[in-house]
């Protein structure tokens, strides 16, 4: 795709420009462990379940995995008796401003492209290929706020805390997975902090973890200790952004928790989303910035 | 015309154990290429009693090695990122074969015929099948193979 140098809102951009082709199905009658492991592999929150000719059905994401796993239903449960349907479609000529409409409207992170069948997909437009797409033209945006202070453009001297969310939501390690899974879903999380006894920093558990646990059969009373991935990923408050990212991009995580002083005081968490859109200039002046990102914190 | 499986298999092949490492594959992906003089980009997976478990192909590992996030930092040309790829290649050679193989196999007989093969390669975008015999393995179709039966067929 072109980058267009001069573009202050992402008018004109389409849907077929932003989407990727390449789409994660199962047929209607495959297992629940099917749909982890298609997860785990493609590195993707939904999978689409499809009927005769490919025809989309519906859409099981790693949230309705948890849900599967926290209701109790074995792994070799069919996708069609879990899955959300009908999945939500949008065309490849339409705008990227009106498909983002839609995802909010429906309240969905991702819409399928219709192929040239009627509901066959060609293509998926999710959320997180949005952001790339962002910070793509948001960086060259003459309104963005990164140029508007009148300076040459600095985009690494900011500091972790100017882009940090500055609140933690935690559990502690002999918590449950049902517990871990109830506060997943309340506060529409992707991960939780996870304390010991003492109360410090463990662990994390990301509904990756938990589908993972339910592939694996461990019961979901298991305490999250079980489950969870150590040690913590962190940073300090003051460090430069840049570093932070660097910090991410090698350890191939979407966050980073935020501590001051010591690692054991953590004070904030830092999502990948965030950054690419304040290190962009992202202004929020376009509608299409707007968005946030599923499993952020 | 007659041919089938028994024609274009090969039934001489090298197969990995789920427990083997990524960085155990890709060794007897090379070993392979140099005994049989071809480079080999897949291999079935066996199960302690010979029965096929799975395929690893090249796929399943740069699936593994691509980093989840990369579709919004691989937009920040001007970020520094030297040495990723050697990370990225150090956290995936520990991993373990049957976590990332391909457990759906498409498997054909040794009398499945060549034209049928032909339609499954096309259809489920695979290059290698696995020939089953009441359950055993007994070789391996390559695309390379079919091509190389095709080349004297259409060329004659």
């Amino acid at each position: 795709m072109p980058i267009i140098a001069y573009r202050n809102v992402l008018q004109g951009l389409t849907v077929g420009e932003a989407m990727r082709r390449q789409i994660i199905d199962l047929p209607q009658e495959a297992s629940l462990e099917q749909a982890v492991r298609y997860s785990i592999k493609y590195k993707v929150n939904a999978i689409l379940i499809t009927g005769a000719a490919q025809a989309g059905l519906g859409v099981v994401s790693k949230t309705d995995l948890m849900g599967a796993y926290y209701a109790g239903l074995p792994i070799d449960t069919p996708c069609e008796l879990v899955m959300m349907g009908p999945p939500l479609f949008c065309r490849a000529e339409e705008t990227l401003d009106a498909a983002l409409d839609a995802m909010r409207r429906h309240r969905v992170h991702r819409l399928y492209v219709r192929g040239d069948a009627s509901r066959r997909a060609g293509g998926v437009l999710a959320y997180p290929d949005i952001v790339g797409i962002l910070y793509r033209y948001c960086i060259n945006c003459r309104k963005s706020i990164r140029l508007q202070s009148g300076a040459a453009p600095q985009p690494d001297r900011f500091r972790v805390r100017e882009v940090m969310t500055p609140e933690i939501y935690a559990l502690h390690a002999e918590d449950s997975l049902q517990t871990v899974m109830e506060g997943l879903a309340a506060h529409r999380f992707g991960a939780v902090l996870i304390r010991d006894g003492e109360g410090q920093p463990a662990g994390v558990v990301s509904k990756t973890d938990l589908i993972m646990a339910y592939k694996h059969g461990l019961p979901a009373s298991a305490p999250a200790r079980l489950v969870m991935n150590g040690p913590v990923q962190v940073v300090e408050k003051d460090e430069p952004l840049v570093d932070a990212l660097k910090t991410m991009i090698f350890a191939d995580v979407q966050r980073l928790f935020v501590y001051q002083g010591t690692p054991r005081n953590l004070v904030g968490i830092l999502s990948l989303s965030d950054v690419a859109r304040f290190r962009s200039g992202t202004c929020r002046a376009c509608l299409i910035s707007r968005i946030k990102l599923e499993g952020g914190p | 015309m007659g041919l089938t499986a028994r024609e274009v298999m090969d039934t001489r092949f090298q197969t990995l154990s789920p427990e083997n490492t990524v960085a155990d594959a890709v060794r007897a992906f090379e070993q392979a290429g140099r005994d049989t003089g071809q480079t080999v980009f897949g291999m079935m997976v066996t199960d302690q009693a010979g029965k096929l478990a799975g395929m690893l192909s090249i796929y399943d590992i740069l699936l593994l090695l691509r980093p989840k996030h990369i579709h919004i930092w691989g937009e920040m040309e001007d970020l520094e990122v030297a040495g990723i790829l050697e990370e990225a290649c150090r956290r995936t050679r520990p991993i373990l074969v049957g976590d990332i193989m391909t457990t759906q196999v498409i498997t054909i007989t040794p009398d499945t015929h060549l034209l049928l093969i032909i339609d499954i390669m096309i259809k489920k975008h695979i290059r290698r099948l696995p020939v089953l015999e009441n359950g055993e393995i007994v070789g391996i179709v390559y695309l390379s193979r079919v091509f190389k039966h095709l080349r004297e067929l259409l060329s004659s």
